[in-house]
């Protein structure tokens, strides 16, 4: 299990957008490696969509399929960005890794646009032009990167046995 | 890699280079000007005013509904501090409730939470969906705390409008900021096209120049080869091209250099042959005479009584008489092939010359059949247009005349009654005439078909074998060749082809 805070995602600039009264999103990647490569044993990641309800003056805070309200910006940074007890993977994808040294990396991002809703919003122009889709596909990953984003790494961890 | 090769990649490099580096760098300029008209920071800032713009509306509201709300709880407060009772609290909040038109109910509670008054607005018949949120006043009334809940509604479609204005103003803000490297996206990417199709143009260059020079090398190894004397050289020709015309060209220029090689060399092995047949019968010829004066003088002189002994010597000068005459007709035969004239060509027809044979046919019929006609058919014809070529038609006609003669000794002995059968006729293609012998009789074996033509070289018992051999140096020296093979007929075919005058 994991325990972070990535609350130093939300500078004073983020704070503002969040109370901006338009839907922001909040995206959380926990991923663990084995120390010395690149490859991930386990990845898990949930997003916040926050709304300032500029009616009721209370933050509308989406995780999945739920919702909740939350009055105070802090409680939504503490219910999104602050992390107590995470399973990050299934015990499954540790076993082959047992006694192995490990450490976890915590990816925040503040307002990544998804992969779906980056296609919709920009699409290559039907024709014959070949370099259209890779083009496309080259400015969609610049213009819907995350806003902001700050990544940590735990220390070094040993697979427990 | 050759310098042919060389110089083709940096001619297609260069040229690739200079068309499709032109158009990035107008590519590159385009694209800019795309993007600053099309994202600009005018257009930015509008998309950001509109959604401030709504954000105020709907703030705007917000306020709004707040002072309702206190309009509300003031009104209740005046009207209990007015009768001292709540009995007419439903009739004012009635009216509230028609007065403000965000208002959709007015509930008022003690403090013990029991219901006093309420009211509600009846369901919106259009179905709009609204946005709720109760707003709460409390209000003092001669002592008596009551809590006044007003719920006030707006319509969802103000917020979704936000939202929707919110999302377009984030996109294009995003655009606005990433323009500059959008359009160095698309000149990157460009480039990298423009990189793959000069590799790919390279390639195609190095393969298809390759392809060349490797032919060429060939060709140049072949011309070595051809210089250093071997003509049995022969390149394959498979494409279509300038290459390929080169080579064809090659094969032609060899197989004439080895024709006229080969015709050289025949000529040459002629005259060394002639001049061989020269001094033999001058060699020969000078004792034939005291050979023959000396057995007739010993066969005379002789005045013994010996009876036998004088057969013996009219025997003996009967056989030399016989063998001179021999020899002095091969002397003859020698001198006149030694003596043999170069052909002196002139425009003639072969039509003409297929006529003179013909008419000599009867001679030489009479002749092989020793006095009377061989039982042989001759038939002798011609194409109905003149054949023109340059021929010496008296020295050609001799060789002709060769050739019908062995054929029609062959039939003659093959069919002695007759059935023998010999044609003789003369045709053109497009760039030669021909005049062709073929006969029915026993024909020549394939191995000796080159032989033939050999000097001295006879099948027959009284021949010289030196017919055939006038006769191919006759047509070589007309610039011609003679040949021989199987007839139709199963007998022996003689073809003798010249170059015509005119092509047709």
């Amino acid at each position: 299990m994991v325990s972070f805070s990535a609350k130093d995602l939300a500078d004073e600039r983020v704070r503002q957008e969040l109370s901006s009264g338009l839907r922001k999103r909040l995206v959380v990647t926990v991923a663990s490696h084995l120390k010395g490569s690149n490859r991930r044993i386990a990845v898990r990641q949930f997003g916040c969509d926050v709304t300032l309800d500029l009616w009721d003056d209370d933050y509308l805070v989406r995780i999945g399929n739920q919702s909740e309200r939350l009055k105070t910006l802090e409680n939504v940074l503490n219910r999104c960005l602050a992390v107590e007890g995470l399973f990050a993977g299934e015990p499954k994808s540790y076993q082959p890794q047992e006694g192995k040294e490990m450490y976890f990396v915590v990816r925040a991002e503040f307002n990544p646009i998804s992969k779906k809703q980056c296609s919709e919003l920009i699409r290559p122009t039907s024709g014959d032009d070949p370099v259209g889709p890779i083009t496309v596909n080259i400015v969609r990953r610049r213009i819907c990167r995350a806003e902001r984003a700050i990544e940590f790494r735990s220390k070094d961890l040993k697979v427990p046995e | 890699m050759s310098r042919f090769e060389r110089k083709i990649l940096f001619a297609i490099g260069l040229s690739v280079f200079l068309a499709l580096g032109g158009s990035i760098f107008l590519a590159q300029g385009a694209l800019r000007e795309v993007y600053r008209v099309g994202v600009n920071e005018r257009f930015g800032a509008e998309l950001v005013h509109g959604v401030e713009a709504r954000r105020g509306q709907l703030m705007a509201l917000r306020s709004g509904s707040e002072q309702v709300a206190d309009a509300v709880g003031s009104a209740v407060e005046a009207e209990l501090a007015k009768r001292r009772n709540t009995s007419k609290l439903e009739g004012v909040l009635r009216q509230l409730l028609q007065q403000y038109e965000f208002v959709q109910g007015i509930r008022v509670v003690d403090d013990a939470g029991a219901e006093v008054a309420s009211v509600s607005r009846e369901a919106d018949p259009s179905g709009a969906t609204m946005r709720t949120t109760t707003r709460e006043r409390d209000v003092d009334a001669e002592g008596k705390k009551l809590r006044v809940a007003v719920q006030v509604a707006v319509p969802e479609v103000y917020f979704e409008r936000l939202q929707e204005a919110g999302d377009a103003s984030e996109v294009y803000s995003r655009l606005q900021r990433q323009s500059a490297s959008v359009s160095d996206v698309y000149v990157w990417v460009f480039g990298i096209m423009v990189f793959l199709v000069i590799v790919v143009a390279f390639l195609i260059g190095a393969i298809v120049s390759r392809r060349v020079t490797r032919r060429v090398t060939v060709l140049a190894e072949a011309s070595r080869q051809v210089g250093a004397g071997d003509l049995s050289v022969t390149l394959p020709t498979g494409a279509t091209d300038e290459v390929t015309e080169l080579t064809q060209a090659f094969n032609d220029m060899v197989r004439d250099l080895r024709d006229s090689r080969t015709r050289i060399e025949y000529l040459q092995r002629i005259s060394a042959w002639q001049d061989f047949a020269r001094r033999l019968a001058h060699e020969i010829k000078n004792p034939l005479t005291p050979i023959q004066l000396a057995a007739q003088e010993m066969d005379e002189t002789y005045d013994g009584e010996n009876e036998a002994y004088r057969k013996k010597l009219e025997h003996a000068r009967a056989i030399i008489e016989e063998e001179v005459a021999t020899l002095r007709r091969l002397v003859g035969e020698f001198s006149a092939f030694a003596k043999l004239p170069r052909a002196d060509l002139s425009p003639s027809d072969l039509c003409d010359l297929v006529q003179s044979i013909h008419d000599s046919v009867p001679a030489i019929l009479e002749d092989v059949g020793h006095g009377t006609p061989a039982p042989v058919e001759v038939r002798v014809n011609c194409a109905t247009e003149p054949i023109r070529v340059r021929m010496d038609p008296m020295m050609l006609k001799r060789g002709v005349d060769n050739i019908l003669r062995n054929a029609i000794q062959a039939v003659y002995e093959t069919h002695p009654s007759g059935g023998g059968r010999v044609l003789v006729r003369a045709y053109a293609t497009d760039v030669a005439g021909f005049i062709e012998i073929r006969d029915n009789g026993p024909g020549i074996s394939k191995e000796n078909w080159d032989r033939v033509f050999d000097p001295y070289y006879t099948s027959k018992a009284e021949g010289t074998g030196l017919g055939l051999a006038i006769v191919k140096k006759v047509v070589l020296e007309h610039g011609g060749e003679v040949r021989l093979d199987r007839a139709p007929e199963g007998g022996a075919r003689f073809s003798i082809e010249l170059p015509l005058m005119e092509s047709r």
